[in-house]
């Protein structure tokens, strides 16, 4: 443990600078929205910015990434195909709580099963890991319910924690430690980790009330969502809520479903994307023939729910799915963000004026 | 790799997004938090926009068609055969077709090429009917051609009407907004002869027979008058014309009014008194390509007026524009009579305003539209020059290619190219600054992104060429200087500047001018001092019925698999795979019935039947489904050619776009 003076905080990144790129979080000017981005300089992080509008998950799995481009002119030519990897050291600096339990998630999906994804792996090699401990939640915020936040656990390699004039800093990994050395940080002592615990716990007493209310109901809906015991009219409640717009997917830390297509580039070219996709899609379960297990948005509805919160899916991730950011409620054009849907399925009804 | 602000570009909404460019390419999209409408949300097409962007589809540099193929060309060579064509025309076989996509900047350089440099008043939009009627009654009630109230009000309103528009489908984000009002207590009444997913959310869903939303609107007027519920403190102070209205309403019958609605008078009567009682409420319905028409947004307007519900916080009549720019694009005097602002060519002292700015002399008489031209028979129209266009104007496919010379502008490749003689690129609109304006008249300003691809000239420097070759001297350094121009001559637009706009997060919605130089958010009756005006009615509710010979009425509709023709959609992966979802499983197109009709035809999914009408009869398979009532059947739009095909010969019929109600017969096959 160690300690750094708050205004010197930006030094360990700036360190970290000259051997990664380094990502931190960034508020975007015009409008106050806060992203967490590749830096240019060091300075434009800022820490106590609120949680970033969209989690890291693209910097390891973007949106549209070409994985490969192939070239065939026809006839006896010759196929030339070239992947497109791309290894590059990168820092992410000041990383919530939430969205690194995000990213173990994609690791255990991508990486941690029979077939390792070497796409994945290419742009997750060599990472360095900045955690930033919440000492107050936002607004959206459920992590207590999901055993995520407020403080990171493990996963970093350090871990920082505003602690009045001082950041507390964790290392969590050997390379961490190094480089607390290398900047010859002051040593914490133990009433500064008491302090942060105490930071910690205060932090835990200030989320919303929603989140608070469904600390036990969370493991309590996973019983129920695995065991099948969640009302068929439940799920018809939430599917006529769902605009099909896949924004819950694609905002959620732990999201890893893709979709592969070949666009023709000219000059008998193509490139290969791999972009994200979303089990609300009705095109994401169609199968060829035009058969679909899941053409009811309903079906699809229950599909999402039932991959973040039952304990089949949760022994994929060594966890619960959901992370507990709170992302997919404000994206929602319905309101069945997995808060309002703990929700629903707890007081069981489907009427209006019940709910 | 900075995040960049701009606006969504697919329907009227004007959601904020932010996106990352590098090189040529949008790596990624993502909605804007705080922006005042979206307010972080993005719909399936939104989320996706960055695949449409990236197409390699464009059109990447002027093409001529020599002997039946198009062959490359140069800028000049291109600009000169178009004005040299143009040139050697008289005026009135010229005509322009705007785009609801470009920006405010190149619809208003289009109107002014059209009008001052090849003199002709010959310039619309494609959407003659809808959103214009829309403004017509708008402007004509209350003094503002736009939406009366805005959509960072839904949340106040008390209770929301959504008359016949699939609007979680069409407007996600506006069908959100009265979603989630819903959830916060108000009350929606959702009207619609087909369960859409608001019907679905909502407190009430009046079911009527196909044809009968004017009747449906009248029918709740009728109660609203009977039963004593009329704001009569409002219509007194803040109206004219209520008795006229009013008159026309006694001779409506309760039992018509049930009859051919399907509708009990009790649940008008429910609608009518939960409207009145309400502080606040709204009325929606789709705008655009095929909107309502002008005779029954006439009675949507006519009954919020009645109950006090216009020009107060939290009301309003907002017809929701289906493309980006539809409402910019009136704006800007995209229409045979007028100039920008809504301002006529029959307004001496707007046209004196206008030659002073431009140098020339306007031809005052006003323009034909393209649909109207082309229509004609024998056609005078020889040159036609369409912008960045949807198919559908290929339904026009005879007559177009009757006209002598087409050019087509457009940034994407699509099947119209087939009937240009020659085509000009134009950038993609992230390559350029330009402001559009939303459906509650929000203009909000796209920043240049990224340089344009293959050289392609930008919209503004492409009309500025073309001017200048014709022989006008045009010389703006840029779109910021076009928009001053705008603010100049359009007293909405007055105090409006690309400074200001880049200065002012979220947009700013018209007029915004002296009185008001941050902009409207709403029509505001008390401060404004002024009245409202009830809209002239028919009275007339004469519709298709069925009857023996053809029993079920069919209507036609745009489904969620299909989005204005289709085009953009396309050229993307997701949205794609999703709007063609439902044409792999019909690709010939299918009729909705419901279970009833089913059983009693015998059929079962997918088995192909044959509809007739009086017009003619096209083969569509069945799709079973609950949201169609029995004695309904229902045709998604995007079964367009084939329902064309079967109306070959009734134009009429087909121009009534989504409110064509048609008998037909359906039999097996």
């Amino acid at each position: 443990m160690y300690l750094i003076k708050k205004n010197d905080i930006l030094q360990i990144a700036k360190a970290l600078s000259t051997e990664y790129q380094v990502y931190g979080p960034v508020i975007e000017p015009g409008s106050g929205q806060t992203f967490f981005e590749k830096v240019d300089d060091v300075s434009e992080i800022n820490l106590s910015a609120p949680i970033p509008a969209a989690p890291p998950k693209h910097i390891v799995f973007p949106q549209a990434d070409r994985i490969l481009s192939y070239r065939y002119a026809g006839g006896n030519a010759p196929v030339e195909m070239k992947p497109d990897f791309k290894e590059t050291p990168k820092a992410l600096f000041g990383l919530r709580s939430c969205d690194l339990t995000g990213l173990q998630c994609l690791d255990r999906f991508f990486l941690g099963q029979e077939f390792v994804d070497e796409v994945y792996r290419s742009l997750r090699k060599k990472m360095f890991i900045v955690t930033n401990t919440c000492v107050a939640p936002f607004k959206y915020c459920f992590c207590v319910c999901t055993d995520s936040g407020p403080a990171a656990e493990e996963g970093y390699d350090l871990n920082l924690t505003d602690i009045g004039d001082n950041f507390l800093i964790e290392a969590g990994s050997a390379k961490g430690k190094a480089l607390c050395e290398k900047l010859q940080l002051a040593k914490a002592a133990d009433k500064d980790l008491a302090e942060k615990n105490r930071l910690v716990d205060k932090s835990i007493t200030l989320f919303e009330s929603f989140s608070t209310e469904s600390k036990a109901w969370v493991s309590r809906v996973m019983n129920r969502i695995t065991t099948g015991f969640a009302k068929e009219e439940v799920w018809e409640y939430v599917g006529d809520q769902c605009f099909e717009c896949g924004a819950c997917s694609f905002v959620c830390p732990s999201c890893s479903c893709f979709n592969v297509v070949d666009t023709a580039t000219g000059d008998c070219s193509c490139d290969r994307l791999r972009t994200w996709d979303s089990c609300s899609y009705e095109g994401y379960s169609r199968m060829a023939g035009g058969h679909n297990p899941r053409k009811p948005v309903e079906d699809r509805r229950n599909k999402r729910f039932f991959c973040k919160l039952s304990y089949s899916q949760s022994k994929k991730y060594l966890r619960p799915g959901c992370v507990g950011c709170g992302r997919c409620d404000w994206v929602c054009p319905g309101d069945i963000g997995m808060p309002n849907v703990v929700k629903y399925i707890r007081r069981e009804t489907t009427s209006r004026d019940q709910l | 790799m900075k995040q960049q602000p701009g606006v969504c570009t697919f329907c009227g909404t004007g959601c904020g997004h932010f996106m990352q460019v590098t090189g040529t390419a949008v790596e990624r999209v993502f909605p804007s938090q705080n922006h005042p409408v979206s307010k972080g949300r993005l719909c399936v097409r939104g989320w996706n926009i960055h695949e449409l962007l990236n197409t390699a589809q464009t059109i990447n540099r002027p093409l001529i068609k020599k002997n039946g193929q198009f062959a490359d060309a140069s800028y000049e060579e291109a600009i000169a055969l178009l004005v040299d064509t143009l040139k050697a025309l008289p005026p009135a076989a010229v005509g322009f077709l705007a785009s609801p996509r470009s920006t405010n900047e190149e619809q208003f350089l289009l109107m002014k090429l059209a009008r001052a440099v090849f003199k002709t008043n010959n310039v619309s939009l494609s959407s003659d009917a809808g959103h214009r009627g829309c403004l017509n009654i708008l402007s004509r009630g209350t003094g503002m051609a736009g939406m009366t109230g805005s959509l960072e009000e839904i949340c106040k309103a008390e209770f929301l009407l959504v008359a016949g528009s699939d609007i979680t489908k069409q407007n996600p984000i506006v069908g959100s907004e009265i979603h989630l009002a819903a959830q916060a207590g108000a009350k929606i009444v959702t009207i619609d002869s087909r369960r859409t997913q608001i019907a679905k959310l909502s407190n009430s869903f009046l079911q009527i027979t196909p044809g009968a939303l004017k009747l449906a609107v009248a029918g709740i007027a009728k109660c609203v008058v009977q039963d004593g519920l009329i704001d009569s403190d409002f219509v007194r102070s803040s109206t004219k014309g209520f008795e006229e209205f009013s008159a026309s309403l006694t001779q409506l019958s309760e039992q018509e009014i049930t009859a051919k609605t399907g509708i009990s008078i009790e649940e008008f009567k429910q609608v009518a008194k939960a409207l009145s009682q309400a502080k606040t409420a709204m009325a929606f319905f789709s705008s655009g390509i095929s909107g309502l028409d002008e005779d029954t947004i006439s009675y949507i307007f006519n009954l919020f007026a009645m109950t006090g519900k216009i020009g107060k916080e939290g009301c309003g009549v907002n017809p929701i524009t289906g493309i980006n720019n539809l409402q910019g694009g009136y704006d800007m005097g995209c229409a045979p009579d007028l100039l920008s602002g809504f301002q006529s060519l029959s307004d001496q002292a707007a046209v004196k305003k206008f030659n002073a700015a431009w140098g020339v002399e306007l031809n005052i008489t006003p323009g034909r539209s393209v649909s109207e031209l082309l229509a004609e028979s024998p056609g005078q129209l020889k040159a036609l020059v369409v912008i960045d266009h949807d198919e559908g104007l290929i339904r026009d496919a005879a007559a177009l290619q009757k006209v002598d010379f087409i050019a087509y502008i457009s940034t994407y490749k699509n099947k119209f190219m087939d009937y240009a003689h020659m085509v000009l690129p134009v950038a993609r609109y992230i390559a350029e600054d330009g402001t559009f304006t939303n459906t509650d008249r929000r203009v909000q300003l796209s920043p240049k992104k990224l340089e344009p691809q293959h050289n392609v000239l930008p919209g503004w420097k492409l009309f500025s060429r073309i001017a200048e070759k014709a022989g006008a001297k045009w010389s703006y350094a840029g779109p910021a200087e076009v928009m001053d121009e705008i603010a100049r001559l359009t007293p909405t637009y007055a105090k409006l500047s690309h400074k200001k706009l880049a200065a002012t997060f979220g947009g700013v919605q018209w007029p915004c001018d002296e009185k008001n130089p941050d902009g409207t958010r709403r029509l505001d009756i008390k401060a404004a001092g002024s009245s409202i005006s009830f809209a002239k009615v028919s009275g007339a509710f004469a519709g298709p019925a069925a009857g023996k010979d053809f029993p079920y009425l069919l209507m036609i509709g745009k489904a969620q698999d299909f989005w204005h023709q289709n085009n953009l959609m396309r050229k993307t992966f997701i949205p794609m795979r999703e709007y063609n979802a439902t044409l792999l499983d019909y690709p010939e197109g299918y009729v909705e019935i419901g279970p009833d009709t089913a059983k009693a035809l015998q059929v079962r999914n997918q088995w192909q039947v044959k509809v007739v009408s009086p017009y003619g009869e096209m083969l569509l398979a069945v799709k079973i489904s609950d949201d169609v009532k029995s004695h309904a059947a229902y045709v998604p739009y995007f079964a367009r050619d084939i329902i064309a095909k079967a109306l070959t010969g009734h134009p009429e019929i087909l121009k009534q776009g989504e409110d064509a109600t048609i008998p037909i017969r359906i039999e097996k096959v």
